[in-house]
């Protein structure tokens, strides 16, 4: 494994903080920017700006699809394997969509089709951003009540939110649309991202020894913990996005990226800040 | 491992809390009641994605108003309604339902105009309503002999009234699922002529709007008002002066039916049998007695007037549809993804300690975790794709925990003293309880949040956390400190 091979002890405080500080930087500035020109920080998908979503297994090909839907607003088709596709229209009116639900029944009638309304989308991404904002909130009342000390507290919570709006920023580059899913896992993210980052601190602040060791043992109990997380949500992002599942393919992907991200955030980040903290003589 | 060892393992509470729970939940699943048909699956429940089966999402078109006023409030209830077209309704000392959706904006000159003031304002309807919304919905779905129906209201965070009722039918194709919404019974009004012999007078299509049980302040008795149209109302008449109710009300009763079934039948009041006699009434009232009893048929009395039309018109804003077979595809990919997940983290931890007396306790400890979450999620929670992939990520999350406690524990590579086991574990334990605390935090909103069709998925974290933190680290904890101490 290639990170096993980074010596975290080879770099100045400096040096570690850069790399993220400056990712973060221009992650702000593109979902600062995509906030000014659409309004949202991401691009919604169908459950925050309305729309129909479709999964059907069928043979015909991407542009038999893309055919058949043409007076629609088609928006993408995705495919699986096993003749999985995944099928998403934007909003349109009910007449419209009541001709469109009889065309997919007459051509794919095993389909699963899901549709939410533009102005109830509204009111998801409401309650979404809602939901983000208490959860980080509350996270950082934890993280700050279990440390009693600013410092260690507000870097594991800068890390926590570089991790999320990093991690948005990749989205929002690659194309996943901002959804019920994906905020669930951008929320599922603040936990995983916490977890890394109290061991870093917990045993750099709290244990006795040498520096360079601590940091070295946490850094190798660390990396096994987030592989072994990464290889479980790799395995449920192969199966399913071959099998089609799109909610949980989005939650992976997610998942996925923001675990690497975290892999930066933690141990060049937050390591980088406490241990800057510590050689300044924070600790006692 | 010896079987003393063993034994000497069970004693321990830890240990032993951790096999109850896992035998309680294989119990649950499987024996209580024994389900054999479903095989694996014994009692699990599934949501609407992995069964197959429709849902509907309908926003009510009404708001709650508070207000402020020095005028009687029945003043501006009047107001309201003929300026609004539309039914209002006294909440409580400052609350109005207005069963109409309509803006804060155009209503403010409404309320100025009645000398008047809104206070607050917000989408939804009264908790009263929801619960009757509710109720002809389950009416409804019951008739039809409906098995596996869920019918949810929802308020979103931020409010304090419901706006939205979610109902969901297993098995039922969305054709079918928006007919049983949409349809209505058959009412009908009909009159006594002679012994038990009724002529008809009207059907329920003549009636323009239904009010909610009052009580009489003279007689104390419950009823519930309803008004006729122009024509409704002369038909009434027509009928009440042909076979003699007017002169002789009490011979003459009048009978209401819906979908042929007698609902209500009482005589002609006096009052009205007077009125009748100049002019059509468009405004009735049918009594059901005083007391709970009759408040009780006044509400009943009250759906069937409104013949399975709910009482606020409500808009589809959402609606989806998964054929049984696509659910029974998304069931077998989800249990691989599962199965795979356990397995590659096994093949991780495996690379990692190279050692199976630490990699096969882990991966059944996170095994039993799983069982025993999926045996408390039998009883309060189904499980719908998103929560399945909330059970994965506390696969994940869960063998992060059990990494930190073994190394945490394997200090420098020797196997410690017991004291300092002990001493290594609490702090281990340190760690994780704070880790598991803000994941509990970060997904508490989640789960609380009514709109979220992923609550389902933080309440499976949240409960698998939960179990990590209570059961399954501390015996985790035991077991290793027994294995390692050989």
């Amino acid at each position: 494994m290639e990170f096993v091979r980074y010596d975290i002890n080879k770099y100045s405080p400096r040096q570690m903080v850069a790399l993220p500080l400056v990712l973060l930087l221009l992650a702000g500035i593109l979902l600062g920017y995509t906030t000014l020109t659409t309004g949202l920080p991401l691009k919604p998908g169908i459950d925050f700006a309305g729309g129909t979503a479709v999964t059907a297994f069928t043979s015909d090909s991407r542009e038999t699809i893309e055919a058949t839907f043409s007076g629609y607003p088609l928006l993408s088709v995705g495919e699986g394997i096993g003749g999985g596709k995944y099928i998403q229209f934007g909003p349109m009116d009910d007449a419209r969509y009541q001709s469109l639900v009889a065309l997919i029944n007459e051509k794919y009638p095993d389909a699963k089709v899901d549709q939410i309304g533009e102005t109830f989308g509204k009111t998801l991404q409401g309650q979404a951003f809602l939901a983000l904002l208490f959860s980080f909130i509350g996270m950082s009342v934890v993280v700050v009540i279990a440390f009693r000390n600013l410092v260690p507290a507000g870097a594991v919570v800068l890390s926590a939110f570089a991790d999320i709006a990093v991690t948005a920023a990749i989205m929002q580059i690659i194309g996943i649309p901002l959804s019920l899913g994906t905020t669930a896992a951008l929320l599922m993210l603040i936990g995983y991202s916490v977890d890394s980052d109290i061991l870093l601190t917990t045993r750099l602040l709290k244990r006795k020894g040498k520096l360079d060791e601590k940091l070295a043992g946490a850094f190798r109990t660390g990396i096994i913990m987030t592989t072994t997380t990464l290889a479980a949500i790799a395995a449920m992002w192969v199966v399913s996005t071959a099998g089609q599942v799109q909610i949980i393919s989005e939650i992976a992907s997610v998942l996925l990226i923001g675990l690497f991200v975290d892999l930066m955030n933690t141990w060049m980040l937050n390591a980088g800040i406490l241990k800057e903290y510590i050689l300044r003589g924070g600790k006692k | 491992m010896k079987s003393e060892t063993i034994v000497h393992l069970i004693k321990d509470w830890r240990v032993a809390l951790l096999i109850v729970l896992v035998a309680g939940s294989l119990i649950g699943i499987y024996l209580t009641p024994p389900n054999p048909a479903n095989g694996l699956e014994g009692n699990l429940q599934f949501g609407l994605d992995l069964q197959g089966g429709s849902w509907l999402q309908m926003e009510f078109q009404s708001v709650v108003v508070a207000y402020s006023t020095d005028k009687p409030v029945g003043d501006l209830i009047e107001n309201l309604q003929k300026s609004l077209e539309a039914d209002v309704i006294q909440i409580d000392e400052n609350h109005l339902e207005i069963r109409k959706g309509v803006s804060r904006a155009d209503l403010e000159p409404l309320f100025a105009a009645s000398d008047a003031k809104i206070v607050g304002y917000q989408e939804g309807v009264s908790s009263f309503t929801a619960d009757e919304v509710k109720r002809i919905l389950n009416d409804k779905v019951n008739a039809l002999g409906m098995q596996d129906a869920r019918i949810n209201l929802l308020t979103p965070t931020g409010s304090e009234y419901p706006q939205y009722v979610r109902i969901e039918l297993a098995g039922v194709d969305m054709a079918t699922a928006q007919e049983i919404v949409g349809k209505q019974g058959m009412f009908e009004i009909r009159i006594q002529t002679t012994g038990n012999e009724t002529e008809h007078v009207l059907y329920g299509d003549q009636i323009t709007s239904v009010g909610v049980p009052q009580r009489s302040p003279e007689t104390q008795a419950w009823g519930v008002g309803f008004t006729l149209s122009d024509a409704g109302a002369q038909a009434f008449r027509d009928a009440a002066l042909r076979y003699g109710a007017v002169d002789n009300p009490n011979a003459h009763n009048l009978v209401m039916l819906l979908d042929n079934k007698t609902v209500y039948s009482a005589p002609l009041s006096g009052d009205l049998a007077a009125g009748l006699r100049s002019a059509p009434v468009r405004s009735l009232s049918a009594s059901t007695g005083t007391g709970d009893a009759g408040l009780e048929d006044a509400m009943t009395l009250e759906i069937h007037l409104r013949a399975g039309a709910l009482p606020v018109k409500v808009n589809v804003v959402g609606s989806g549809s998964v054929p049984a077979a696509l659910g029974e595809h998304f069931k077998t990919t989800v249990a691989i993804a599962g199965l795979l997940a356990l397995l590659t983290v096994g093949v991780v931890v495996y690379y990692r300690y190279r050692e199976p007396s630490i990699v096969i306790p882990m991966l059944a400890i996170n095994l039993s975790e799983i069982i025993i979450l999926l045996g408390i999620a039998r009883f309060i929670q189904q499980l719908d794709l998103a929560s399945i992939a909330g059970l994965i990520a506390v696969i994940g999350t869960g063998i992060d925990q059990l990494v930190i406690i073994t190394d945490e524990v394997l200090h420098e590579g020797r196997v410690p003293s017991p004291n300092l086991y002990m001493k290594r574990y609490g702090r281990a334990f340190g760690i994780i309880a704070i880790a598991a605390a803000t994941v509990i935090i970060a997904m508490l909103p989640l789960a609380l949040m009514d709109l979220s069709t992923l609550r389902g998925f933080a309440i499976i974290t949240i409960l698998g956390t939960m179990i990590g933190i209570l059961v399954t680290r501390p015996a985790y904890g035991k077991v290793i400190m027994e294995i390692l101490s050989k």
